[in-house]
């Protein structure tokens, strides 16, 4: 505690004045010489002791009387534990929740304009050579500028022209990221304010530890910061989202139908018994569906949709507007192909390359059904069977995907010119049979073969038993798709003979061999490995029926189609991302060394470098943290369209309540404002402490209302006269 | 006619240091505003007759002079009392407080002028007086006399008695029933400070000697009010070395609790023995006492 006013505790000194007058009328009694002593020796003999005690406790009250006077006057100042900042300079990190549940709107105000606007008055408010750093906490957190900065002016512009709707708040990281930052900062001062809309999803409980242990690692700096959790929320109820898109294709051809489907939530208590939903693609509506959607439940809506065009394609879909616009709309990129140029390679083949009893007989069928069977529609899958001489650099620079089948062995050049096409993106599947020389795959092979081969498992004889597929989930995207089992199921395989692929050696690293589906046995029926940019994918038994009856299956035909198009979508980087995530595109080679531009959801262009990787030109831009469409066009090409979408899981704008607010607060020893005014004080108080001459002052009007009372107290009823005076009208009486 | 006395108070008559003029100025003033001839028609030999005014009792209308003239008149005796007094005056130290305030009289200045009063007023009616003064044990026995004369006696004791020893009424007052052969009216002028029970033990011995006894017990106002501020020592009268110093605001309700007890006790005690208990204060005229006394010797 100190004073403002140090020179006025000296008088608390006053506190003897009490003492020196009870002293002094002591001293100056009177002398009563008295004849009614057995009336008052009595009193004085059963009432000493509690008038003694009344005496002491109105001297005490009376000499707290000037001495919390003088406290008052001293005007003194609590600070606690820490010192006070007075007038240094400060650097202070702003975390702005920018999430897009802080765009919910109540009466029109949204939580990030009210909380922009606060954190613009609350830098206006800095004083000169100030140094502050405003963080994003969207997606982990970002800095608004690359550093922090004592040009308050500017973040004030660039704060001005954010938006919010950059994913979900991640506290823990976000706070992470600010005290990497507050180290870097210089002033005596460091302050942290956390402005957020305390949404329910972002302060999950399990996160707490993590919360904490963020705050720790600010509070052990050299220089530790305060703390201040700042409340800008506002309980909106209502929303509805549109929370993920699926596909039924991982590629579309031009002509192809490829279904959308819109997952929508309601997470509101209002009923929606026609809720529109619209498809625009590209820009122009496609079409219009309308929904039931209960309070608190999900809901569908399926669009099928064709492409005629190749090249990119944007599609968006969207309901009725609420009070959380952000997740009101669902945007995707759709690269539609014209062909996917696969090579069959026929280990085994046949009279004639179409030859169903050939090696890849099945495979041709199953990845282009519809040229197979002379249909008028489009494949996307564009298959050429070669036989293993003919797998040349000249074959595979023509193709995006390999298919083995039943090959002995290669060449040392044709397997060098295949290592160089993975690399550079191809996908290879490998269906190994019985002419597959094992010694050679586990050797001069087993740089591109997912698993080393151990020996042939089952038995082909008539009646011997037969080996199903594992039923599990998957989380390759190639599969998932059995996940749901109205598209077919697995389980209907019966392999006979199998090669035994040895078990995974986990190194813990990227680029370690992973078992896509396992056969009942255990062993491995589908590995992958990645290999440069491309992946490989390897089959446990054979592509014709000779080992198996999977061609026979009807999952065999969605299998392979996405196993071909989830191998060759490698040579295109995604163009469905998450925020945070990095925008790359693969350009041609002649682009390298020019500039494409960029466009994102602010509309304004930038240009990015094309830098040469390989045997291609690559756009490399981000992390990007603006959820929105972005349109690059490379140089002399047409529009790529990206689409960062920000996590739904904000879409539940559920809040804590006001008691978990301050109890979390509370928890982690961090004060707690919900207004501009509140932080103000709260600063003042942290740079200044409080001033209590007002409680002193109270404290001085109780002790003397209170030395009343006492005083009237102890001396009760001293008007009452219980003796009748006397005068003649008790003679009266008496005669 | 009202008389100067009337107007005085016991302060200012204070200055009449004589104690007989002092109770002639307050005893003539005082029958003077009384009814005619209240201390006549006691005795048995006849003296004269005089005619009835309205206010004459009745009773002492003679009929044989009504019947013979028509008219009304009232039998007058020559005065011959038989009625007995003792002034029984508390000399004790706790008499000697007066406040301490120049020209405020004391409780024994008060005593002494009273009986001063009391003994001229009794001699006047041809009544017998005597007095005792007392602290822890007689000081001074005058037996009773009803001559004129008698009263210098009295006085003369009352101007030489200061007070100042301890009071020991019980046992003082047990020690003077033999003295007192024949029954007669005690006349006890004390503050009564002391155990109560002892001092109605005392009465009732009196009482079973069959004398009538009324008590003027004497306040001063301090006594009654217990008005004192700031620390002050009160030093006993009557205990050398007694003393206490405390803060009187504080305990005065304590002390009015305790004396209201005594004073209930004293009453009720009084009551019960038949005792006239007639508190004075010493800022009230002296008339008031020789009411008081009158009252109780018409109702013998």
């Amino acid at each position: 505690m100190t004073f403002l006013n140090a020179a006025l505790v000296a008088g608390t000194a006053a506190l003897s004045i009490p003492i020196i007058i009870h002293l002094f009328h002591k001293s100056r009694f009177k002398v009563v010489k008295w004849g009614a002593m057995h009336l008052l020796e009595m009193v004085i003999r059963t009432n000493q002791r509690r008038i003694r005690m009344e005496q002491w406790i109105l001297l005490a009250i009376r000499c707290a009387i000037p001495a919390l006077l003088a406290f008052a006057m001293a005007r003194p100042i609590w600070q606690g534990s820490s010192r006070l900042l007075g007038d240094a300079r400060a650097s202070t990190v702003v975390l702005l929740d920018n999430s897009y549940s802080m765009d919910a709107a109540r009466a029109g105000a949204a939580n990030f304009a009210i909380a922009k606007d606060n954190v613009q008055q609350l830098i206006a408010g800095m004083q000169s050579k100030s140094e502050v750093h405003v963080i994003l906490m969207g997606q982990g957190g970002h800095g608004l500028l690359d550093a922090p900065t004592y040009d308050l002016s500017r973040i004030t512009q660039v704060l001005g022209k954010t938006s919010a709707g950059y994913g979900a708040a991640r506290v823990p990281q976000a706070l992470d990221f600010a005290a990497g930052a507050l180290e870097t900062m210089h002033e005596p001062v460091r302050q942290l304010v956390m402005i957020t809309d305390f949404q329910r999803v972002s302060f999950d409980p399990v996160e707490d530890k993590l919360i904490t242990t963020a705050l720790d690692r600010i509070g052990k700096q050299a220089i530790p910061a305060s703390v201040t959790f700042w409340d800008v929320g506002q309980d909106v109820k209502e929303n509805i989202a549109i929370e993920s898109l699926d596909f039924s294709k991982l590629m579309v051809g031009v002509g192809q139908k490829i279904q959308i489907r819109a997952n929508l939530r309601n997470f509101g208590a209002a009923n929606h018994q026609d809720l529109r939903v619209t498809l625009k693609v590209d820009g122009k509506d496609k079409g219009a569906s309308q929904v039931a959607l209960g309070p608190n439940s999900k809901a569908q809506v399926l669009f099928t949709q064709s492409f005629e065009t190749a090249g990119s394609h944007v599609v968006e879909i969207s309901t009725e507007p609420d009070a959380l616009a952000a997740d009101n709309s669902i945007l995707a990129s759709i690269p539609v192909r014209d062909r996917i140029p696969v090579l069959l390679v026929d280990g085994a083949p046949g009279e004639t390359p179409d030859d169903i009893k050939s090696e890849t007989g099945y495979l041709q069928i199953a990845l282009s059904p519809f040229m197979a069977g002379k249909v008028e529609q489009a494949d996307l899958l564009q298959t050429r069977v070669i036989p293993a001489e003919g797998l040349t650099q000249k074959a595979l620079s023509e193709s995006q995907l390999v298919v083995l089948a039943n090959i002995r062995r290669l060449g040392d050049d044709q397997l060098k010119a295949l290592e160089d096409f993975v690399r550079t993106g191809g996908g290879l599947l490998i269906f190994p049979g019985d002419k597959t020389d094992t010694a050679w795959w586990n050797s001069a092979f087993s740089k591109l073969a997912p698993l080393p081969l151990g020996g042939i498992a089952g038995d082909l004889k008539e009646g011997a038993p037969s080996m199903g597929i594992t039923s599990q989930r998957f989380d390759n995207p190639a599969l998932e798709l059995f996940n749901d089992p109205r598209n077919g199921t697995m389980n209907e395989a019966a392999l006979k003979v199998w090669f035994r692929m040895r078990p995974p050696e986990k190194t813990g690293g990227a680029l370690d061999p992973v078992v896509l589906a396992r056969l009942d046995s255990g062993d491995p029926f589908l590995a992958e490995k990645p290999f440069g940019e491309g992946r490989v994918i390897a089959c446990a038994t054979a592509a014709d029926a000779d080992w198996s009856n999977l061609p026979a299956r009807p999952f065999f035909l969605p299998l392979t189609q996405r196993l071909c198009v989830y191998l060759a979508s490698n040579v295109y980087p995604p163009r469905n991302l998450d925020i945070g995530q990095q925008l790359i595109s693969f350009l041609p080679t002649d682009a390298a060394g020019k500039k494409a531009l960029l466009t994102g959801p602010d509309g304004i262009p930038v240009e990015v470098p094309v830098v040469k990787k390989e045997t291609r030109g690559v756009v490399e831009y981000g992390p990007v943290f603006n959820p929105g469409l972005y349109t690059l066009v490379p140089p002399g090409g047409t529009a790529l369209h990206y689409v960062f979408n920000a996590d739904r899981r904000e879409s539940d704008l559920a809040r804590l309540t006001e008691q978990e607010i301050n109890d979390l607060a509370k928890s982690h020893n961090v004060p707690i404002v919900r207004s501009l005014e509140e932080y103000k004080q709260l600063e003042h108080r942290n740079r200044y402490g409080t001033e209590l001459w007002k409680w002193f002052l109270w404290a001085l009007l109780a002790f003397c209302f209170l030395e009343l009372i006492l005083q009237r107290f102890f001396t009760r009823r001293r008007t009452k006269l219980p003796v009748k005076p006397l005068s003649a009208s008790d003679l009266v009486s008496k005669s | 006619m009202s008389h100067v006395s009337d107007f005085l108070a016991p302060a200012d008559l204070q200055r009449i240091s004589n104690l007989q003029v002092l109770a002639r100025q307050v005893v003539e003033g005082f029958t003077t505003g009384l009814h005619r001839s209240p201390h006549k028609g006691f005795s048995v030999e006849f003296k004269q007759h005089r005619q009835y005014v309205p206010g004459d009792e009745i009773r002492r209308i003679d009929w044989r002079v009504f019947g013979r003239s028509d008219r009304y008149y009232i039998r007058e005796y020559e005065e011959e009392t038989n009625l007995r007094s003792t002034l029984i005056v508390d000399r004790s130290g706790s008499m000697a407080y007066g406040g301490g305030v120049p020209g405020k009289v004391s409780k024994f200045d008060y005593a002494t002028r009273l009986a001063a009063c009391l003994s001229y007023l009794m001699l006047q009616q041809s009544d017998g007086v005597g007095l005792v003064t007392f602290d822890t044990k007689i000081r001074r026995y005058i037996p009773v006399r009803s001559r004129v004369s008698h009263l210098r006696v009295i006085l003369d004791e009352l101007d030489q008695s200061k007070p100042g020893e301890d009071t020991e009424l019980g046992r003082v007052f047990h020690d003077l029933v033999p003295m007192l052969h024949r029954r007669g009216l005690l006349v006890i002028i004390s503050d009564c400070f002391g155990e109560v029970a002892n001092f109605l033990k005392a009465l009732a011995h009196f009482r079973h000697a069959r004398h009538e006894i009324i008590v003027f017990q004497i306040w001063d106002r301090d006594e009654l009010d217990f008005p004192f501020k700031g620390w002050t020592q009160f030093e006993c009268l009557e205990k050398a070395g007694l003393k206490h110093m405390i803060d009187p605001v504080m305990l005065r309700q304590a002390y009015m609790e305790n004396l209201e007890r005594f004073r209930n006790e004293l009453t009720l005690g009084c009551r019960r023995h038949k005792v006239d208990l007639v508190p004075f204060c010493t800022d009230e005229p002296y008339s008031n006492a020789l009411a008081a006394y009158l009252s109780r010797r018409l109702a013998r």
